[in-house]
């Protein structure tokens, strides 16, 4: 656990790591909530915003997704906004940001070392992309029109806690990594 | 002093299900409905869409309002859900009820639920009286699993019989709903009513997830394949083509459009009964009789208005409930049912 929080306080000091986190919580979250349906097209063109269902913030709609409580129109896109979503987004965002830029780091650090940092924990962000959708179906199964959805739904409430878990051991794996390293290192 | 709580207990314990019962939406004991499938068999095969119970919400409190101010955000060939009931007509938007799928509405002094499933292209009313039906989440052969909030009892919508909860095995009584084109629906009742997007919800309702029906696309497509398992296939038709579909308690029917617009006005038979299956070319739907044999109708002679159809020979006979709904889902609770592909005249 230490290891770990080490490892984060590193990757956040650094300017760039800090720019590939952010850079990745913010390109995660965008692809996050177009896929949980929260962003679409049908905007009209120009901006607009109107926030008539804040008492609705905490209500659930489904396993971690929760009620919009109000509409941001931009260009052609339309975010139907929810808090807790997009925390959520982020959050998931920010934790595989934090992944690639400890990999980015230990790879660059290891260059001489024969073994590589482990890499599996990029593909931990993909379960959530499935976790909501239209109504009753994942939208990339609705679009791939795959007759999957029936057993999708039986793990919908899995998905991003099974998202958040993995991503949460693989930065756990690099910190692990790293630190005997750096025992070396500070042995030499 | 102990004796009199257990007995308020007891009275209390007692008296909240006879009260919920009371307020329960009127059923029938013998619903006109033929069940292919057990009611535990339909039970066991009900199974999670995703979202929980009343994750999709129903619209409690609707708004509504005028043809003009409507026509400011549909098209004339959105698809709407139409309703019409003592002088009242209501226009509920597909784009709207795709986010929602019940409406709890009172049309004509009678409290109705208007019910919609995306997965099944079915629209059908029914009457709930003092209760309101909600989403459960959960899907019957991909159709919506409604529930009534005074008994908690389940109703797959496409066979408004419940199959499970203090109601098991009972029916509700339906009421004809339209699919059809805002365009259609409004030349037919230009006074008509329409679902406000004021719905007490946010919802993109420009969108709808799942594809669109102008022009059809997406899981809408005829061809596409359906998303969740069902308890029968029958390939006599692409999975999503809609059908108009009609039953009585021993037999089910289900006519192709193409056939039915090409013949204008058919008959045919469901064991012993005979059926009158008119199409209403305004509407692009068909209006379902019980007519006996012999009786002549004169396709050229009928009148479509408000309340359906009228004209010489259609006087007296009684309607038949009927809904367009995709192939796969009726052919799914009704493997038996007849196909009518062919154009039949009378």
């Amino acid at each position: 656990m230490s290891a770990m929080v080490r490892l984060l306080g590193a990757l956040l000091s650094r300017p760039a790591s800090l720019a590939v986190i952010l850079g990745t919580a913010l390109g995660y979250a965008l692809l996050y909530l177009w896929l949980v349906g929260d962003i679409a097209g049908g905007g009209r063109g120009g901006l607009r915003l109107a926030f008539p269902a804040w008492e609705r913030a905490f209500e659930s709609r489904g396993a971690l997704r929760f009620e919009p409580v109000g509409l941001i129109e931009l260009g052609p896109w339309v975010w139907t906004f929810s808090p807790l979503d997009t925390l959520i987004a982020l959050g998931l965002g920010g934790l595989l940001g934090a992944n690639l830029a400890g990999l980015w780091r230990l790879r660059r650090a290891a260059r001489q070392c024969p073994v590589k940092p482990p890499s599996g924990a990029l593909l931990a962000g993909l379960p959530a992309l499935l976790a909501g959708g239209a109504c009753c179906a994942p939208l990339l199964v609705i679009w791939l029109g795959l007759p999957i959805a029936g057993s999708l739904a039986v793990l919908a409430p899995w998905l991003v806690p099974l998202s958040c878990l993995a991503l949460l051991l693989g930065l756990w794996r690099l910190a692990v990594w790293q630190s005997p390293g750096e025992a070396r290192k500070e042995g030499d | 002093m102990r004796r009199a709580f257990l007995t308020l207990g007891l009275a209390l314990w007692l008296a909240v299900p006879v009260v919920s019962l009371q307020a329960a939406p009127p059923s029938v004991v013998e619903p006109a409905v033929p069940l292919a499938h057990s009611l535990e068999a339909m039970r066991s095969a009900v199974r999670s869409g995703g979202p929980g119970k009343d994750g999709i919400p129903a619209i409690d409190r609707p708004r509504f309002e005028s043809p003009a101010e409507a026509d400011g955000w549909l098209d004339d060939r959105d698809r709407v859900i139409g309703y019409y009931r003592n002088g009242e007509a209501r226009a509920y938007p597909q784009r709207i009820l795709v986010w929602h799928e019940i409406v709890n509405d009172v049309v004509g002094g009678e409290p109705i639920g208007v019910t919609y499933c995306p997965l099944t292209g079915s629209a059908l009313g029914f009457r709930r009286g003092d209760s309101e039906f909600g989403v459960s989440g959960r899907l019957l052969n991909s159709n919506l699993v409604m529930y009534d909030r005074a008994t908690d009892s389940e109703w797959p919508q496409l066979l408004g019989v419940a199959i499970s909860g203090p109601l098991l095995g009972r029916g509700l009584e339906p009421r004809r709903l339209i699919w059809t084109t805002w365009e259609a629906w409004k030349a037919r009742h230009p006074e008509t009513r329409v679902l406000s997007r004021d719905t007490g919800y946010v919802r993109n309702y420009r969108r709808d997830p799942y594809g669109d029906y102008n022009p059809v696309r997406g899981y809408y497509r005829p061809d596409s394949r359906r998303l969740f398992p069902v308890m029968a296939e029958d390939d006599r038709l692409p999975a999503k083509a809609m059908v108009l579909a009609f039953r009585d308690a021993r037999s089910a029917a289900a006519v192709g459009l193409p056939a039915l617009r090409e013949a204008g006005v058919m008959r045919l038979s469901l064991g012993e009964r005979a059926y009158l299956v008119i199409h209403d070319p305004g509407l692009d739907t068909g209006w379902v009789f019980h007519a006996p044999e012999g009786r002549d109708i004169d396709r050229e002679a009928l009148r479509f208005g408000p309340d359906g159809v009228s004209g010489p020979g259609i006087e007296g006979l009684e309607p038949v409930p009927a809904f367009q709904v995709m192939w796969f889902a009726w052919a799914a609770f009704h493997p038996d049912t007849r196909l009518i592909r062919e154009s039949q005249p009378p």
